[in-house]
């Protein structure tokens, strides 16, 4: 499961990790393992995504010349991150790690995903979504292939929506009127939910807006949290909290669970992949929720950012890199990589190579969404993904940050746009002490 | 190696200076060779610790403070070791969260430390006055939240902090008053209050224990002269334990210094402690979270110098104190 794991399958993982770890200690799972037997290359793998010991699994059948061990990892933010880094600075880094595309950048800079630019043939160049490949391409070197990409999409109580005479809201304004709306007719209920542990959310609202956080035509990292287009979404969406319009929490909490689970929140505003999520979480909503497409600012040129979505990359330690690279084209772009990892459990994955989507779309069960084609609605809104955008070098901080003063902003502290400015005050002392060259716009 | 030869230099610079005086017999001599190789055998394992968890722990973060493996641009290029100057101090002293969280630990103190120096030679003068009966009951009980470690007592004072859990909020709730302890004003004394239930029994024991030491015939004068037991307290016996309150305030400064537990378990629950809410979080979270080893490095460096020029500055305030007093 790409993006955002949710918190059961972050616990499958961690529970999983003791076990893994016990035996890849036997057998020496790191890169020092990974050696040439014979005509067989072994390479080592890490990922914390549901489903990739069936896709190892699937590769190594069908496989001679290359085979793939497997180390299920805690997902980044519970510790997944910190592992990785550190084998590689300890110089015993996986052949193949699981990057989200936020920290793509970092781990370019850092060295430890190596520069794939030669092994990415024009064949795979060509199968996946640019907008994708953009996101893990710096300076024209690309530093890892993406697996999905997330459009962001709104899932909608439909009961509710008719129970209260509303229809997905096309345009932003109308999205504010139908929360005032909301809370008008039933107090107790809120249209969405403003996250407060959700800087890629709010990244991704940004992104949508036209924002560029992050811009390197200049030969420089040009930090921008608070150009134009944010402040824009940052000033709507503190009218909404201002006014009481919206939940404000945290979204990985047992509060959203409940709000969710009791049908006190309308929508939810994430990426693809958490269709899925859903389906899997609460499977006694069935038939109650629907997906439409994100409110817009501008229906006449509309546009979307991503939210969540995961990238395989090879290390720089990795002493098989053409291995690992096959690995990953298969991972990526097989159609039988995708059914190994559906086979594990329900997914929604938007895969990044539109030639898979078929196979999501078969093996989708559709009675949970009444029936809706889901598929080719993710297919349109991920034509909408902006290109403009780019992930920092330090997008855990920023993050971190952004979301400590996004909580100071439910206290009662601040403003959401005094938040994108302290986060990205917050960043630039993190990019200098790392010898970066930077700029700064902010207004 | 290099330990034994540090000890020995000082060590063997005094028999040299004493040899004219001790001319001659040999005895003497090996007597003096088997005490030094006696302080050597000794003093070693100090120094040993003392270099291997102390010296070179900082010596690496200054090295690593100083040099970075730096790619020129965006930083996509080959790494290269370079010197980088004062590029990590610009950074941590430029980045308002590494201030702010010097902030936070300098209100912290502010609180703290008055509190728990005031609160526990308090404590130690009602102990020793014998006002209190149970005298040994009172110390146990006050001394034995010591004996938890730092992160239970974190872990138990979550328990009573968090809404919806605690025993003690509920409580509150019953008589109409909504507590919130973990919220954007309340939670500096919240911590402090963990560090004060952790602390103040073990350093009552070292007032009670400085006050043992106060010779008895000093109070039976000053009740000969008609001082009553608050005055006996506060200028007979207080002066007398000058020395442990100046020592109990360096600790506790350097302790508090180094927040890091508390803040870190609490901040599971509270979105008002953020990663980097003492420079002690920063650090970890410079080096574990954004990989910048360079960044932690100049913030340990930095809080170590403020750490020295704090605990110099109270030995120095106090000695100078002393010296004026006795003036006088």
């Amino acid at each position: 499961m790409p993006g955002r794991p949710s918190r059961r399958s972050v616990l499958a993982a961690m529970a999983a990790v003791p076990l893994t770890g016990a035996v890849s200690a036997c057998s020496g799972g790191n890169a020092a393992s990974s050696a040439r037997t014979g005509t067989t290359t072994r390479i080592t793998f890490w990922s914390a995504l549901r489903g990739s010991q069936e896709v190892v699994d699937a590769f190594n059948r069908t496989h001679r010349t290359v085979q793939v061990e497997f180390q299920q990892i805690p997902s980044g933010g519970q510790g997944g991150y910190a592992k990785l880094s550190n084998a590689a600075r300890a110089g015993n880094a996986p052949d193949v790690a699981t990057i989200e595309y936020p920290q793509v950048p970092g781990y370019a800079i850092d060295g430890v995903a190596r520069d794939i630019t030669d092994l990415v043939g024009d064949g795979l160049r060509r199968k996946l979504l640019p907008q994708a490949l953009g996101l893990t391409t710096f300076e024209g070197r690309v530093f890892s292939v993406p697996l999905d990409v997330e459009p962001m999409v709104m899932h909608y109580r439909a009961d509710l929506f008719d129970r209260y005479g509303l229809r997905p809201a096309r345009t932003w304004d109308e999205f504010a009127e139908q929360a005032a709306a909301v809370r008008r007719k039933a107090p107790d209920r809120r249209l969405v939910l403003f996250p407060t542990d959700g800087m890629t959310q709010f990244a991704c609202y940004a992104w949508q807006a036209g924002a560029r956080w992050f811009d390197t035509s200049k030969g420089a990292w040009n930090v921008s949290l608070a150009d134009a287009p944010s402040r824009r979404v940052a000033d709507y969406w503190q009218g909404l909290i201002d006014r009481d319009d919206v939940f404000m929490n945290a979204v990985e909490s047992r509060q959203s669970d409940a709000q969710i689970g009791n049908g006190l929140v309308l929508t939810r505003l994430s990426g693809a992949w958490d269709a899925g999520a859903q389906m899997n979480a609460r499977p006694g909503q069935k038939g109650q929720w629907r997906i439409a497409p994100m409110p817009q600012w501008d229906t006449g040129s509309p546009s979307v950012g991503t939210h969540g979505g995961s990238t395989f990359a090879v290390t720089a330690d990795s002493r098989h890199p053409e291995a690992a690279m096959e690995f990953i084209e298969w991972q990526v772009s097989h159609p039988d990589a995708l059914r190994a990892r559906l086979s594990s459990g329900t997914s929604s994955q938007y895969p990044a190579a539109p030639g898979l989507v078929s196979v999501g779309r078969d093996a989708f069960d559709r009675s949970y969404y009444g029936g809706q084609d889901i598929y080719t609605l993710f297919e349109r809104e991920a034509q909408k993904i902006g290109e403009q955008w780019l992930w920092g070098p330090r997008m855990s901080a920023t993050q971190k940050v952004m979301q400590d003063s996004f909580a100071r902003v439910s206290g009662g502290q601040g403003s959401l746009v005094e938040s994108l400015r302290t986060a990205q005050e917050g960043t630039m002392p993190d990019l200098k002490a790392l010898g970066l060259s930077t700029t700064q716009h902010s207004t | 190696m290099t330990t034994t030869i540090r000890t020995r230099v000082p060590a063997g610079a005094s028999p040299a200076a004493a040899a004219p005086s001790a001319s001659g017999p040999r005895a003497r001599r090996a007597a003096r060779r088997r005490q030094l190789t006696a302080a050597g055998v000794l003093m070693t394992p100090f120094f040993v610790l003392l270099v291997t968890v102390f010296l070179i722990p900082v010596g690496t973060a200054v090295y690593l403070s100083f040099f970075s493996d730096d790619q020129p641009g965006l930083g996509f290029g080959p790494e290269r070791t370079v010197f980088v100057g004062l590029r990590s101090y610009a950074a941590v002293l430029t980045d308002p969260t590494f201030l702010g969280g010097l902030g936070t630990v300098a209100l912290y103190c502010l609180i703290y430390i008055p509190l728990m120096v005031v609160g526990a030679l308090a404590l130690a003068l009602l102990l020793d006055s014998g006002v209190v009966r149970l005298r040994a009951f009172a110390q146990l009980g006050l001394f034995l939240p010591h004996a938890v470690p730092g992160i239970i007592a974190a872990l138990i004072w979550l328990y009573l902090y968090t809404p919806g859990i605690s025993p003690v909020i509920e409580l509150f709730a019953q008589a109409d008053v909504t507590i919130d302890f973990l919220g954007v004003h309340t939670v500096v004394p919240s911590i402090v209050n963990i560090a004060l239930w952790s602390n103040l029994g073990y350093n009552m024991v070292v007032f009670y224990a400085a006050l043992q030491a106060v010779p008895r015939e000093v109070i039976e004068a000053s009740v000969v002269d008609g001082a009553g037991p608050v005055r006996t307290a506060l200028q007979v016996k207080t002066p007398l334990v000058r020395a442990s309150i100046v020592m109990v305030s360096i600790f506790t400064l350097i302790w508090a210094l180094q927040l890091f537990t508390e803040p870190m378990l609490l901040s599971q629950s509270s979105p008002m402690i953020s990663s980097r809410f003492s420079p002690s979080m920063y650090i970890y979270d410079a080096a574990f979270t954004r990989n910048n080893y360079g960044l932690a490095a100049a913030a340990s460096v930095v809080l170590l110098v403020c750490t020295i020029a704090l605990s110099y500055g109270v030995t120095r305030f106090t000695s100078r104190a002393d010296v004026s007093r006795e003036a006088r």
